[in-house]
């Protein structure tokens, strides 16, 4: 039932709204491609780590994916690493370790598998008033900045107050899909 | 509609009006694809990764019967949340297009393959194994499994063989990369397997890592590592090596050996110890003994030239010896000498001793397969852990010998099931009576089923289907193909009169060379239980339907005993044999101290430390307060050792050369290994796009100084010959690995490159473990 409810309002929003994307046509050319596919693009589903969108510059990745970000001049910016924080884990030390160089776009063979997507339906909250809630893992994403704040932030999750450090005070982390009913 | 679901609806809408144009059009997309999922709307369950024997958590992202997403489970002890690239790439390892998805035999002119049903395939198992054991015997049939079997797979292949078929012709892959580690602890504790768990990586000062490159092989254990020296900065790495790898950039203390050389560096230590009065003698009148095996280099061999390289049945021979033996035997290490043998200043050798000789630091040793695939590996095995019983620096938090394990299951299912020509379950063995008829009770055969003789250790059990001796062999779970040593002894024609049946996931050179092929259910396409490096036995369920007709190896060998007669070794439901399996294997190791968890236990934890008594586990074996069977208030205690008084042993091993060393003709060493990204031969993550776009070939690495010479160049396509075999490789100069002058590394995972063509099929003395890692090489450009 919630699903189909869920579907059916998203169906007639998206119709509602087709006009400002400037037709019906499914997929953009590639000049038009949203921050969302552009983001899809570099992970296996939405929680992998990207892999890396530059060649190897040589040099340490935290010389410019610090606790904050830096511009690059010909390259772009760098945005900062989200596990700059994550404790116990040791797991802003090897950043190989998860996120690899792509050194060719072909495939050994050609795979079925589809991932789970980013879910755009970002900030629910339970009034328009209401401080949205988290809906992605804060494991290794303690540093809310990297993400949704400076230049690399996409407009749509960009922070408008982050003078206001202690982020989870207000915002909540989403751990599962029930609902406490008595 | 309830007004919950009004608002959580009215909630979404207010969400995506606050995205950009483009991505309205992408959440519409998305939202036809995958319903506009969120990670709270899929259904998680816990499993181990698929991979490397550090045995992570990862929980497990199901929607629509499909595997779609997964994340380190920060639940697990093991990892805490945190994966490597392979671990988070694991939902892709399922999908590839070229998954195997129903029995396949080959066609009668022997060129390609056509579908046959289930029924057909399993008859034609069951008649050609039953014809060829009936025309030649048990020796004639083998089973050759891996440490990717789950407890499962293990335990069913080596119930039918052992007990079923009367045959102790099963192995498994373990012995090319775990089998010198077994042998190190059974000759020193007369019980296999590690004392100490993966706590010791933050309860230790000094981590000693000997010839392994942990920051590739074992990457979340190495961040944890990492993470202590980052929290206590008096924490040190030393990275003893042959090539300079990603680990060596995070070492103090990078020790670079000539190959072959660990023998003298760990000798040349214990001569320090010795001689600077720094072994704890309390320790070692009260725990240890002194043994010395053959030394004598002829007698010995390598297994791989003269009479050796058909058989290699070399039997090691102990006599009791001392610590006053010991002090004579390594006045052959004085720093000056081990020095001039290893290449390692003497400086270096005095750090190490003094390292290991301070009783206030706790010291860990770490090894893989440098230690392992190694003509002495056992030796080597022996050598780190008697640095740690001299020192008394063992079975404490913190302070133990600590061998690594590259499969996921090569320590529950292999080691621990016994699925090798000479073992039972819970450290058994064939040739001891007791341990035969133990096995025998609980599967209530009648005495003497089970053969004395040991079968094939695995290279041997292939040099034996190479001659014609074994006719009829199954292959499950690996792919020795490509990992084998001196690939090119084994190649075989189809119709040449063996038969021989492959199990896998997908296709790979293993299944080129099959009869019939069987298509398996993979990973959590099915229930399982595997064991890690840490004495952790890990459960999980089924979460998703295998695809095709594929089914897991365990129900295939039971389904083949059954048509050989044999289904009263199986009394149970094929649909719910798992858990009553499992409790009969678990009667094996009750009161042995191997004594595994429940089966309801391990389905409700995130995996347990055996010995489990009263359902606690044991987080350091052998060691007062810690292991229920250690009665002493303190201290620690060796039970399993009968044969040595319960005490340890300590071995006296001598330095020998390795099987092949560089001459004029060959001036290189080549060695072998692996890379972060691919696991194994990679025919599972080589179907992963983003572990195949990292890694998409096999390249050969070659030191800056020799590609000067050689007008070698990164990208140059060079020609790497051995007395093998020769392979065109492209030469990458300092890359992620730096090789010293006059060596060259090839990984083993790619089968259009396959360097196990130039490798040699020289042994271990003792667990007949094939040493990858030492033999001659040259190079050219091509
Ligand atoms: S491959 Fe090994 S280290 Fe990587 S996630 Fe799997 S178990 Fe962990």
């Amino acid at each position: 039932m919630r699903r189909s409810v869920n579907r059916a309002l998203l169906a007639a929003l998206a119709a509602a709204l087709e006009a400002c994307s400037g037709g019906g046509a499914e997929e953009g050319p590639p000049a038009a491609r949203s921050p969302a596919t552009v983001r899809a693009a570099r992970r296996a589903f939405d929680g992998a780590p990207p892999v890396i969108p530059h060649a190897p510059f040589g040099m340490a990745c935290s010389s410019c994916h610090g606790a904050s970000g830096v511009q690059v001049e010909g390259v772009g910016y760098a945005p900062p690493s989200p596990h700059e924080a994550t404790a116990g884990l040791g797991a802003s030390a090897r950043c190989l370790q998860c996120h690899v160089f792509r050194e060719t776009a072909a495939v050994f063979v050609a795979s079925a598998f589809e991932g789970l997507r980013q879910d755009l339906r970002r900030g629910r909250r339970l009034n328009p008033l209401a401080p949205p809630v988290i809906p992605h893992q804060t494991l290794l994403r303690e540093n809310c900045a990297a993400c949704h704040t400076g230049p690399a932030a996409r407009e749509e999750i960009r922070c408008t107050h982050p003078e206001r450090v202690r982020c989870t005070q207000c915002h909540v982390a989403v751990q599962a899909s029930e609902e406490f009913l008595r | 509609m309830n007004r919950r679901t009004f608002l959580r609806a009215a909630g979404a809408l207010a969400g995506i009006a606050a995205f950009s144009c483009e991505d309205r059009r992408e959440a519409r997309r998305i939202e036809g694809a995958l319903g506009g999922l969120s990670h709270v709307d899929l259904k998680w369950g816990k499993a181990p990764c698929r991979y490397c024997g550090t045995g992570c958590g990862v929980e497990v992202g199901v929607h629509g019967g499909k595997v779609v997403a997964v994340r380190g489970d920060a639940a697990s002890p093991v990892n805490r949340g945190l994966l490597c690239v392979k671990g988070y790439h694991l939902p892709a390892m399922l999908y590839g297009k070229d998954r195997l998805l129903h029995p396949m035999r080959r066609n009668p002119d022997g060129k390609g393959f056509a579908r046959i049903s289930w029924d057909e395939a399993l008859d034609l198992i069951a008649a050609r194994f039953g014809e060829t054991l009936k025309a030649h015997g048990p020796e004639a049939v083998a089973i050759y499994g891996s440490g990717q079997w789950t407890v499962f797979d293990g335990y069913a292949a080596l119930k039918w063989f052992k007990g079923g078929l009367r045959s102790n012709q099963i192995e498994a892959n373990a012995r090319l990369c775990m089998a010198s580690a077994v042998m190190g602890f059974m000759t020193q504790f007369q019980s296999d397997e590690p004392m100490g768990c993966y706590e010791d990586l933050e309860a230790g000062d000094d981590f000693v890592l000997w010839g392994n490159n942990m920051a590739e092989m074992h990457p979340v254990l190495f961040s944890r590592i990492l993470e202590r020296k980052r929290t206590s900065p008096g924490s040190r790495i030393v990275d003893i090596a042959t090539r300079h790898t990603p680990t060596s950039d995070h070492a103090d203390l990078y020790v670079e050996i000539r190959p072959g050389t660990d023998l003298a560096l760990a000798n040349g230590i214990l001569h320090l110890l010795v001689s600077e009065g720094r072994v704890d003698e309390g320790f070692v009148k009260e725990n240890v003994v002194f043994r010395r095996g053959i030394e004598d280099l002829e007698r010995i061999g390598y297994g791989a030239a003269g009479a050796q390289a058909e058989r290699y049945a070399f039997q090691d021979a102990a006599r009791d010896s001392s610590l006053d033996d010991l002090k004579a035997f390594l006045a052959d290490y004085a720093p000056a000498r081990a020095s001039a043998i290893t290449g390692v200043p003497e400086a270096q050798i005095r750090a190490l001793a003094d390292l290991y000789g301070d009783p206030k630091r706790g010291t860990v040793s770490l090894w893989c397969m440098g230690v392992n695939q190694h003509v002495r590996g056992t030796w080597m095995n022996n050598l780190i852990t008697d640095l740690h019983l001299l020192t008394g620096k063992i079975s404490r938090p913190g302070n133990n010998p600590f061998s690594l394990t590259g499969q996921p299951s090569a320590c529950g299912t292999v080691r621990e099931v016994g699925t090798l020509a000479n073992r039972l379950p819970a450290d058994g063995v064939v040739t001891s009576k007791e341990h035969r008829s133990k096995v025998e009770a609980v599967w209530g055969l009648p005495e003497g089923t089970i053969p004395e003789k040991p079968g094939h250790h695995t290279v041997d059990m292939f040099r034996a289907l190479a001659r014609g001796e074994i006719r009829a062999m199954w292959i499950q779970v690996t792919n020795p193909m490509v990992s084998l040593p001196n690939l090119s002894r084994f190649e075989r024609k189809p119709g040449d009169g063996r038969f021989i049946v492959v199990s896998d996931i997908y296709p790979t050179p293993t299944t080129d060379i099959a009869d019939v092929i069987l298509p398996s259910a993979a990973w959590v396409e099915r229930e399982g239980v595997f064991g890690n490096t840490e004495r952790r036995t890990q459960q999980w369920d089924k979460l998703v339907e295998p695809p095709g007709e594929a089914r897991e190896d365990a129900l295939q060998i039971i389904q083949v005993a059954k048509r050989m007669g044999l289904g009263h070794l199986f009394p149970w439901p094929e649909d719910a044999f798992h858990e009553p399996l499992f409790e009969e294997y678990r009667k094996l190791t009750l009161g042995t101290g191997k004594d595994l968890a429940s089966y309801e236990d391990l389905r409700r934890t995130r995996g347990m430390l055996w010995p489990v008594v009263d359902g606690k586990e044991t987080r350091y074996r052998y060691a007062a307060g810690h292991d229920p069977y250690v009665k002493k208030p303190k201290g620690v205690h060796f039970y399993k050792a009968k044969g040595y008084g319960e005490k340890a042993a300590v071995w006296l091993r001598p330095y020998h050369p390795p099987a092949e060393s560089p001459d004029a003709e060959y001036p290189f060493w080549l060695s072998t290994g692996r890379v972060l990204e691919h696991w194994h031969t990679g025919s599972m993550t080589r179907r992963v796009k983003e572990l195949h776009q990292a890694v998409p070939a096999a390249y050969v690495e070659v030191n800056r100084a020799d590609a000067l010479e050689l007008g070698i160049r990164t990208g140059d396509l060079v020609r790497v010959e051995t007395r093998r075999g020769s392979l065109e490789l492209r030469a990458q100069v300092d890359g992620r690995g730096k090789t010293p002058k006059g060596s060259l590394f090839v990984a083993f995972f790619d089968e259009k490159r396959l360097v196990n063509r130039l490798t040699l099929d020289a042994m271990d003395s003792i667990s007949k473990e094939p040493d990858y890692k030492k033999c001659a090489a040259r190079v050219r450009k091509a």
